[in-house]
């Protein structure tokens, strides 16, 4: 059954899948997201979502890209960047400059990089169906064989209209390097429902940063999935600032033997904001590696979910993950949840989690202050590094740009000292 | 102009326990100070009660630079009337730079840069080290000679080393030594050391030696102290009092 609610979403939806009846996998994404329907708080996954102020129908799918110029900070960015694409509510409308070793296209697609078809994959996750139903297109940045790409990619994604699905889809070929940011804006009023997969072939390395800087009023519900080939490294760096609710699942498959994921993921919360951050290392090659560190900041009433699953299959011996979650409580009204599991059945491995919630840490401030930094600016410099840590991935030029968009969203944050 | 550092009755407790019992010390701008005795004697208490370490206690006493009163203004204000301590373990901040840092804490953009890396060459500290966060993936060493650099730029009028030389080879010590003794010329700043070496005095000529033991200064002296305790260590110096 679909409620009333939806019913104008609805129809605009049907509309969008009409005009692309070549693609049936569209329709057959949609009738298991209508069967499915949303999600409600007893789900316990999306217990903390503020679903009770969400409703379908205050979102329209749209049949082209609105146009409307980028922030001037999207500008520097792809100014910074070796190749800059550009994708305005789900559609890419420009893909940059010729990089040698580099293609990307925007393809009508069904598969996911995990084998299966995207509907199968993703079966169980409603706002992950909604993309694969919606989503315009599917952008594809593929890097050849043993090139690394020097200068940095810059995926720019803008909302403009009230609803934005876009997919993307990343490929490393064997020995390739690459840095990538993944940046998002605009999405007032919106729904924004991004779909990211990430393929690193045998010993290739992406480093890859998403910073979303969507607009207050936003919902934003994005996955990302990384799928590790032996000896592959992907170090992803997840940068949460903006929307009203903040969901984003960053899952990593690390099937080769030797295979690494280094994730960070890193919010800061203020107003009424939720950031749920949910994580799953999958560990199927022998000796992989994972490296989870999630660090954020909650001000006024706002609230975080950090819930990471690290799942390690019989038979990847030697294998080692890490998790760590710090969260950092910067009025007596913010709230912090932290729930990090583990599922192993494999005896030689190594593994461990730590998670705190928190003030900040008085030592380091007084550290600080006993050079003669004021508490404010101490206490400023500390969170601030939260974010800067997580930025350390990128090159400088770009790393600076960011820094300095961080440090002017901050200076508008309210800290409480307990 | 000349500044004064007083120090007079200071008790300090720890997690309930009294460990300095009535300290005094006075020194000068331009005057090297070293302070040595067994562990557990109460130096580094001293010197994170200077600098207003939130573990420690002040229970009486008094600490001024000409005249104002540091025990009653904050570690940021203390900072800022010329008192820095240099840590025995400084803390590692993820996150944050030493630039960052030191124009928080007051100096002065212009050629910050520049400076730093100047003062990191004074004692032998790679300047690219700076680019890391602070005391992030430095050895013992190096961080010590971090805390140099943070010394040099700040420009105090009185440092306060806690163990400085712990973690530092012979030649970087020298370079430490140096750079103090230095320091002492070139803006008059006054030092005043915590040691159990005195090694470090080679290149760092003390003006006045005083020795701490059960939480009070037990003996003061000149340079021929420290071969004195070189000599017979600690134990004529011993005081036992609770």
């Amino acid at each position: 059954m679909v409620p009333i609610s939806m019913k104008s979403f609805a129809d605009s939806a049907s509309l969008f899948i009409a005009e692309r009846s070549d693609a049936p996998s569209r329709q057959v994404a949609w009738e298991a997201f209508e069967f499915a329907g949303l999600p409600t708080t007893s789900d316990e996954v999306w217990r903390y979502a503020p679903l009770h102020d969400f409703a379908l129908d205050r979102f329209t799918v749209v049949a082209e890209p609105k146009s409307a110029a980028d922030s001037s900070f999207a500008a520097q960015l792809c100014e910074r960047a070796g190749l800059a694409i550009r994708v305005v509510d789900g559609f890419c409308v420009s893909s940059g400059v010729t990089v040698d070793g580099v293609t990307v296209e925007a393809v009508e697609s069904a598969q996911s990089l995990s084998g299966s078809t995207f509907t199968t994959r993703y079966a169980s996750d409603t706002f992950a169906l909604l993309n694969i139903a919606l989503a315009p297109t599917t952008t594809i940045i593929r890097v050849a064989a043993g090139v690394n790409v020097a200068e940095p990619i810059v995926v720019l994604n803008v909302a403009n209209s009230t609803s934005s699905f876009s997919r993307t889809q990343i490929f490393l070929g064997r020995g390739s390097s690459a840095t990538i940011v993944e940046y998002f804006e605009g999405g007032a009023d919106a729904l924004v429902v991004p779909l990211s997969e990430y393929e690193v072939g045998d010993n290739a390395s992406l480093q890859l940063v998403t910073y979303q800087r969507l607009e207050a009023t936003s919902w934003h519900v994005a996955r990302t999935t990384g799928f590790l080939s032996r000896d592959a490294r992907l170090r992803q760096a997840v940068v949460g600032i903006g929307a009203h609710y903040n969901r984003s699942r960053n899952d990593a498959e690390m099937l080769g033997a030797g295979s690494e994921n280094e994730l960070r993921t890193t919010f800061l919360g203020s107003g009424t904001q939720v950031h749920d951050f949910r994580t799953h290392q999958l560990h199927h090659g022998a000796r992989s590696r994972s490296t989870l560190l999630s660090k954020g900041a909650v001000a006024d009433t706002s609230r975080s979910i950090y819930t990471g699953l690290i799942e390690i299959e019989k038979g990847a011996k030697r294998t080692d993950a890490r998790q760590t979650n710090h969260n950092l409580l910067l009025s007596p009204g913010a709230h912090a949840d932290s729930v990090p599991n583990l599922d192993i059945r494999e005896n030689d491995v190594m593994c461990a989690h730590a998670s705190s919630v928190g003030p900040l840490d008085e030592l380091q401030r007084w550290y600080l202050e006993s050079r003669g930094v004021t508490r404010d600016d101490a206490e400023r410099l500390m969170i601030q590094g939260f974010f800067y840590e997580m930025l350390a991935n990128l090159p400088p030029q770009l790393a600076e740009l960011v820094e300095r968009d961080v440090t002017s969203v901050l200076a508008a944050v309210n800290v409480v000292t307990p | 102009m000349t500044s004064t550092l007083i120090i007079d009755g200071l008790r300090v407790e720890v997690a309930g326990k009294e460990v300095l019992k009535g300290f005094d010390l006075q020194m000068r701008s331009g005057e090297v100070h070293v302070i040595m005795g067994p562990n557990g004697s109460g130096k580094s208490t001293l010197a994170h009660a200077l600098a207003g370490h939130p573990g420690y206690t002040v229970t009486s006493g008094s600490v001024s630079i000409d005249g104002v009163e540091l025990l009653e203004l904050s570690p940021t204000e203390r900072a800022r009337h010329g008192l820095l301590l240099a840590m025995q373990q400084p803390m590692e901040v993820a996150g944050v730079r030493p630039l960052d840092l030191l124009v928080a804490a007051g100096a002065s953009p212009e050629h910050l840069r520049e400076r730093m890396d100047d003062e990191a060459r004074r004692v032998e500290l790679r300047p690219e080290v700076l680019d890391r966060f602070v005391n992030v993936d430095l050895s013992g060493g190096e961080r010590k000679r971090a805390e140099m650099v943070q010394f040099g730029v700040l420009r105090p009028k009185f440092a306060v080393l806690d163990e400085i030389d712990s973690g530092l080879d012979v030649d970087a010590l020298g370079a430490v030594a140096r750079r103090l003794s230095q320091a002492t010329t070139e803006w008059e700043c006054g030092v005043l050391v915590i040691t159990h070496f005195k090694r470090l005095l080679q290149e760092l000529p003390p003006t006045m030696i005083h020795v701490i033991s059960g939480g009070r200064v037990v003996a003061t002296g000149g340079a021929e102290l420290s071969e004195t305790l070189e000599r017979d260590g600690y134990e004529p110096f011993r005081v036992t009092n609770d």
